[in-house]
């Protein structure tokens, strides 16, 4: 049967050529569009190198300290807080503290490096998976010794070293000079909590551990024993929120500070003014975005499909005098329907895959590495049902109300 | 004829309906898209107000805690800047230098206008040089704003409009929200837009920074130096400076690549907004034309019959692209009725006149759509024998 409408289907698109290709570019496009978005924003909320596991990692990148008459100061919090309050968490598996980065120049052959330089612990190379292209992190003596050792990205490496190995040669950033001891895949700059072009240890900064202001400029990444565990975390983290001594009240007496995952601390930043996580109000949005976005393509293809299917009067007027009822008729209509948008889909897909590898190429996101994987391949398919379905469900009920004497006689005028 | 097209269209609005509301849509989109595109058009066509050739942002940064220390490694930096020959001006200002991502707001009253929002932009003397700000009106800073009772400031043209509405400015007084002492006015400048190239005309004014009086230290230097300079003596200015403040984070970057930044921040949501929108009423023209193609070809014993009646194949084509016409009339109007809410309720503070530009060009452009989608069906309609078509009913 449903071999039989997909023939049927595939026929009909062949009768007129220039209503297909309408079809499908709109199809095609639209699909397209939605997918690089999916793609985009996967690259920025999914599981991607180095939080692969983030379903079960915890950001703390934000506190904010508010007074009664409104005031309010808000920025990362500083490494005292991360030390003396989030570390001592029961909970998580691990806590690791890292510096916000911060953009510095290097000179190299009389040419500016512009380099984003990160100070990172121990726990931040086991809780995060970098791709090492050679070399090593450093570990518990280097920071122990703070000792001036780096690791930097791939792309530093082919700007600096002129892309030879690295290992064990001096980069000079700031002034200051390292020793290379590591190179890992460059990381997306989207990803704030663990991109930079070089990685040097934390204890560098250690003149900054005594300083007991709660805001600062660093990060704090939790990792849980295991995904159920975050709700704990989260309920641990708000009974120590609580014991937080503010030292200067003048600046505020209510402290707000959350472990988020990013979706979250995305949502709470940008929607939620720091207290509440918005992630449904975000989710909203997007769907609403989505709908209004998909809502013209829709209605020109429901469009589209009316002239088309009234073209097919007769046929349906046979079917029905020999006794086929509304229902299966719609279903045939809108299984070829879906048919048709797979087919745009599918178009789509080689479509976004081109724009995805302009974007990337473009360098408007530095380090962007979209692509497809399981998780926007799906979307995809989901997202061609919906439009599949939407734009046939309506000119499917229409002509299944044809009446089959009018219909036979071959008009609906 | 006219009222005749629209009886017609009229007759049939329930098969109408979706096209009326696509285009309908299709206005709504571009309305907005092209307001926004219209709004940072008109931002980009005014003059900044300053140069930025040639001109570099050094910044300092440290963790030390010691003020007397931060001010003393401050001064030897600025001393040792002087002293390059590559250099021209130095000047310290606050964080909101020209194109970087930060401001600074204060609140100024005076007479009738309460809590007016304006840049505040604290600067040495030669900040006017480095920059090249043109005085319209009054002087800037000197020497002798040392030791005055009220703060000197220098406002822009538009801070000038906002607070005094063509008043003299000069030697008012003006009390700042935050600030215990008076500010006196000492001069105009032209223009000055530094946040962005997109960015709106915004009042702004400048105050003094005396490093002589307060001790306070200010992290951002703008440097003027010859054409021509390049990085090898950036490189070499950077060692030299790393050996007075050892330990300090610095920063250096030329106006021209923090500009390019910040217009790539609008430019690229315009452009993904721009290429999606095309493609929206690309899409919604190719199927309009599909949709009246199907619809004139299925009318032609009607048309056959107006021609053996004696319609010229002229009036056949005006029918039908007038059709379309007023199909598109009635898409229009009722997003014209919704569009007109935004300057009316001055939605987003936009100034009125970008939306009504925004609304004719929609409409334009739509009827231009629509025309061009109609000419190629009803042409093949005029064209149509009336022997033929009535012989096939």
């Amino acid at each position: 049967m449903l071999k039989n409408y997909i023939i049927i289907a595939w026929k009909v698109l062949q009768r007129r050529k220039f209503f297909t290709f309408i079809s499908l570019f709109g199809i095609s496009f639209t699909l397209m569009v939605l997918m690089v978005v999916t793609s985009l924003f996967d690259h920025v909320f999914g599981p991607q190198m180095p939080e692969r596991n983030s379903d079960k990692l915890l950001f703390v990148n934000m506190i904010r300290q508010e007074g009664e008459e409104g005031n309010s100061m808000s920025g990362p919090p500083s490494y005292y807080f991360l030390d003396h309050y989030v570390k001592k968490l029961q909970t998580p598996e691990k806590v690791s503290i890292s510096s916000v980065f911060t953009p510095l120049n290097s000179y190299v052959q009389n040419k500016k490096l512009a380099l984003d330089l990160k100070h990172t612990d121990q726990a931040f190379w086991e809780i995060l998976d970098f791709d090492f292209v050679e070399g090593r992190a450093f570990g518990k003596t280097e920071l122990d010794n703070a000792s001036h050792v780096a690791v930097i990205n791939e792309n530093t490496r082919k700007q600096y070293f002129g892309g030879e190995s690295a290992l064990g040669k001096t980069i000079e950033v700031n002034q200051v000079k390292y020793k290379v001891i590591g190179v890992v895949k460059d990381v997306p700059v989207l990803r704030v909590h663990s991109y930079a072009d070089v990685w040097v240890p934390i204890t560098l900064r250690q003149s900054e551990f005594k300083n007991d202001d709660l805001r600062g400029m660093f990060f704090g990444i939790i990792q849980a024993k295991s995904t159920g565990d975050l709700s704990a975390i989260k309920d641990e983290y708000a009974r120590m929120m609580t014991q937080v001594k503010i030292k200067d009240p003048k600046q505020g007496t209510t402290l707000y500070s959350f472990p988020d995952t990013l979706l979250e601390a995305f949502a709470r930043t940008s929607l939620g003014g720091g207290r509440e996580s918005s992630v449904g109000l975000f989710y909203t949005l997007l769907a609403i975005a989505a709908f209004l976005f998909m809502l013209l393509p829709t209605m020109n293809l429901v469009n589209i499909n009316i002239s088309r299917i009234l073209e097919r009067s007769s046929e349906i007027g046979v079917r029905k005098a020999f006794g086929a009822s509304s229902k299966v008729i719609i279903g045939q209509l809108v299984v070829e329907n879906v048919f048709l948008t797979f087919l745009g889909g599918m178009l789509g897909l080689v479509l976004s895959l081109g724009v995805m590898q302009l974007i990337n190429n473009s360098g408007v996101i530095a380090y962007a590495d979209l692509g497809l994987n399981v998780r926007v391949f799906a979307w995809g398919i989901l997202l061609c049902l919906v439009f599949g379905l939407i734009s046939g469900v309506y000119p499917a009920y229409k002509m299944s109300r044809l009446n089959a004497v009018e219909a036979l006689r071959g008009g609906t005028k | 004829m006219i009222r005749h097209l629209f009886k017609l269209i009229w007759n049939r609005k329930k098969s109408n309906f979706l096209l009326i509301s696509e285009i309908f849509f299709s206005f709504l989109v571009l309305f907005g898209v092209l307001s926004f595109g219209l709004y940072n058009y008109h931002n980009y066509q005014k003059p900044l107000g300053f140069t930025h050739d040639d001109v570099w942002l050094l910044t300092l940064q440290t963790q030390s805690d010691s003020t007397a220390e931060k001010l003393a490694v401050e001064e030897q930096v600025i001393q040792r800047m002087r002293s390059f020959p590559e250099v021209e001006q130095v000047a310290f200002t606050s964080g909101n230098a020209p194109f970087a991502f930060s401001s600074m707001m204060n609140r100024l009253s005076y007479g009738n206008v309460k809590d007016l929002d304006a840049n505040q932009y604290d600067v040495e003397d030669a900040y006017k040089d480095v920059l090249g700000l043109k005085i319209v009106q009054g002087r800037w800073f000197g020497p002798q704003d040392g030791t005055t009772l009220h703060e000197p400031i220098v406002i822009n043209r538009q801070l000038q409009k906002d607070l005094f509405h063509g008043e003299d400015p000069i030697g008012k007084l003006l009390t700042p929200i935050n600030d215990s002492v008076q500010y006196r006015v000492i001069g105009v400048t032209d223009y000055f837009r530094a946040s962005s190239e997109y960015s709106p005309e915004e009042g702004a004014f400048f105050t003094r920074i005396n490093r002589q009086k307060d001790q306070s230290t200010w992290g951002s230097l703008l440097i003027k130096v010859k054409p021509g300079t390049g990085v090898a003596f950036e490189e070499k200015m950077m060692r030299e400076l790393g050996l007075i403040a050892k330990g300090w984070t610095m920063d250096v970057s030329t106006l021209e690549k923090m500009r390019q930044t910040k217009s790539r921040l609008t430019l690229v949501p315009l452009i993904a907004l721009a290429v999606v929108c095309g493609f929206l009423v690309f899409n919604v023209a190719l199927g309009l034309f599909g949709v009246l193609w199907y619809n004139i070809n299925k009318r032609t014993g009607e048309i056959g019959l107006r021609r053996a009646m004696g319609a010229t194949t002229r009036q056949i084509r005006a029918q039908f692209v007038g059709e379309v016409v007023v199909l598109a009339f009635f898409g229009v109007v009722l997003g014209l009725l919704l569009a007109v809410q935004f300057p009316l309720l001055d939605v987003f503070q936009v100034a009125s006149g970008i939306y009504w530009q925004g609304m004719a060009l929609a409409g334009l452009f739509i009827f231009l759509l629509t025309t061009l989608c109609a000419l190629y069906p009803s042409r093949q309609a005029s064209g149509i024998q009336p022997a033929v078509a009535l012989h096939e009913e």
